[in-house]
């Protein structure tokens, strides 16, 4: 397979390489080291741009409306978003705009005008909660959240925790018990109106994204009627399991595009800083640092666009987009280290944005499913599903 | 009226240069390449004409190796209609471009050709005045505002200490500067589009244009490198050093 972007993806690659440096790099530079948002005024005045390239609503499938690209030319895209200070978790502010949750285009037509379509012009936000107290890896076998029928509907007790959004959401897709005697075949999909009686957000959870907390819900007695179902009654899980798998993929890609970065960093610097009357780019130890870099961020790009290209074709991607996600996260952490320790003191401070991408990239190896559970998913294919 | 722009195929602005360590030039090996930014800014104000309803096409030029198709097709991706391409391998001068871009213009007859200032490469800042030379047209170089009417184009040019009003006839020249316009971002629809754009080949023999260099290039070297600084205790120690070390004061 060949990866090299054609030419139509390379101008596109430009355009936005071109955006990140020109509109966002210098507004970063007058914001908090931590900052996830634009000023409204900036961001306002961005989305008009991304519009005008025809690529706001980049996670947008076209026949809702978004840009007409296949996924491998959106890794492309991905990849060049991440390039700076927040672009591990808010590529480019948001200025192109967001998709909604993968869930929310599995809804009926009913459930897609009030959830859906609001939230694709922008009006609405969601959240989306599945771990509880007592786990998110294996959901299934964790969930204890139950919905319990009455009244033509559900009453819902039980909590969500390090769910993002929440206290800014309009509506979130939350995960209950719906038959206590199945494991997986007994969970259900809800939408839950925010304001709900019954529903709140108990307290916010600090996270190592310290401008940006987790909170914990609470369901207490929280009644919704048959219309809030999402998908059908156990079978929460069969909601959007393609989407999700999916979304690995451009998730990996936010991993490389700040891996490049932090790579490029420490190029340029290895090559201006001398110690012991020598540079440091002349130094084996750094160069080996720099090396293995390079080889962590061409795996993971390789693996990325060999999953985007199995999806594009149709092909089963699910071990592909689990390689890609388990390449590009723990690469992706080992070029940030070592771009921070190649950097040295400076590279701790908050005047680079090595020391945000450390924290934020540890993440990665537990979001979107953790580096362990992609194993378990890689091991189950090769080995075949009676390991199960 | 049609519009003619010229794009250059230079070494991106963004690329730490490197001087080749023969100094016989500089490395363009496996460097990154982009439109001229001036260029880049000729297009936009074509486009922009184009769109007010002042101009009816806009055709992209370029000359050099194959490669320099991208860089049309960068052109016809902000919204350019079709390219011409003079293709060849040979190092071209300032005034093989001129004599090249005229003969395209004879067989084009734009109302307008626009070009960039210079090149953020060679930075001669010559094509577009050797240009209205040979077509003895009217030239307004360094534009920061164009109006056209009426046969005329209004060009307020950046002077030194401010910035100067003339009114030119068309057919003109005019060469861009930095401050004329924000060039836009391709857009994804006409990336799409520029695909199926036409862009003509061209040979310099064809056109009975003679490219050979009239001028040699002996010798490229980096900038001298800056000396360290040293620091001062006093404004006296500073005046002192400034009137008799420095000699500036």
């Amino acid at each position: 397979m060949d990866f090299e972007p054609n030419q139509e993806q390379q101008m596109l690659i430009e355009q936005v390489r071109r955006f990140v440096r020109e509109e966002i790099i210098p507004l970063e530079a007058k914001l908090d080291p931590d900052a996830s948002e634009l000023d409204p005024a900036d961001h306002a005045r961005l989305v008009e741009k991304t519009k005008a390239m025809g690529l706001f609503g980049i996670d947008i499938p076209k026949e809702y409306g978004g840009p007409d690209i296949d996924i491998v030319t959106r890794v492309l895209l991905a990849i060049e978003m991440a390039q700076h200070r927040a672009g591990l978790y808010v590529p480019c502010y948001g200025t192109f705009g967001g998709a909604g949750l993968a869930q929310i285009f599995e809804a009926n037509e009913d459930q897609k005008e009030r959830y859906l379509y609001p939230t694709l012009r922008g009006e609405k936000k969601a959240f989306f909660g599945l771990t509880e107290p007592s786990g998110g890896s294996d959901p299934a076998g964790a969930i204890q959240t139950r919905a319990e029928r009455r009244d033509n509907g559900w009453v819902l007790n039980g909590a969500k925790l390090y769910i993002s959004n929440a206290d800014r959401a309009q509506y979130g897709i939350v995960f209950a018990r719906t038959d206590s005697s199945k494991g997986r075949a007994g969970i259900t999909c809800f939408i839950i109106d925010s304001d709900t009686p019954g529903f709140h957000v108990r307290r916010v959870v600090h996270t190592l994204r310290s401008s940006h907390y987790a909170t914990e819900l609470e369901f207490k007695d929280c009644w919704v009627s048959d219309h809030q179902v999402l998908g059908e009654v156990n079978k929460g899980f069969a909601v959007a399991n393609d989407r999700l798998t999916r979304q690995r993929i451009p998730y990996a890609a936010g991993c490389i595009g700040v891996a490049i970065a932090a790579h490029e960093m420490a190029i340029e610097w290895a090559k201006m800083r001398s110690t012991f009357g020598e540079k440091l780019s002349h130094r084996q130890a750094v160069q080996w640092m720099l090396v293995d870099n390079e080889i962590d961020i061409r795996t993971a790009r390789h693996f990325t666009l060999e999953a985007a290209e199995k999806a594009r074709r149709g092909l089963p991607f699910k071990i592909e987009a689990s390689i890609a996600k388990l390449t590009a996260s723990e690469g992706g952490g080992r070029v940030v280290d070592r771009a921070m320790q190649i950097h040295g003191g400076m590279g701790m401070t908050k005047d680079l944005p090595l020391e945000r991408w450390y924290r934020e990239m540890r993440i990665r190896r537990v979001g979107e499913g953790p580096s362990e559970v992609q194993r378990m998913v890689i091991a189950r294919e090769i080995l075949g599903s009676n390991l199960r | 009226m049609k519009v003619l722009v010229a794009v250059k195929r230079v070494i991106d602005y963004n690329v730490k240069i490197r001087v080749k360590a023969d100094n016989t030039g500089v490395e363009t090996a496996n460097v990154k390449m982009s439109m001229n930014p001036f260029d880049e800014i000729a297009v936009e104000e074509a486009i922009r004409m184009k769109e007010k309803g002042a101009a009816t096409e806009v055709i992209a030029f370029s000359a050099g190796p194959a490669q320099c198709q991208e860089t049309i097709r960068t052109a016809l991706a902000m919204g350019a209609d079709r390219g011409v391409l003079v293709q060849t391998d040979a190092e071209l001068q300032p005034l093989a471009v001129a004599k090249l871009l005229k003969a395209v213009v004879d067989k084009e007859q734009p109302g307008l050709v626009i070009v960039g200032k210079q090149a953020i490469d060679d930075d001669s800042n010559q094509t577009g005045q050797m240009l209205a030379a040979l077509l003895g047209w009217s030239v307004g170089t360094f534009a920061n505002k164009l109006n056209v009417a009426d046969g005329s184009v209004e060009v307020k040019r950046e002077v030194d200490g401010g910035l100067e009003n003339i009114k030119i006839k068309m057919p003109a020249v005019i060469t861009t500067d930095l401050r004329l316009n924000e060039p836009r971002y391709a857009s994804l629809p006409n990336i799409m589009k520029a695909k199926k754009k036409p862009i003509e080949t061209l040979a310099p023999d064809a056109l009975g244009v003679d490219v050979a260099p009239r001028l040699k290039t002996l010798k490229v070297e980096e900038p001298p490198k800056r000396k360290a600084g040293i620091k001062v205790k006093t404004v006296a120690e500073l005046v002192e050093k400034l009137r008799n070390e420095a000699g500036v004061i």
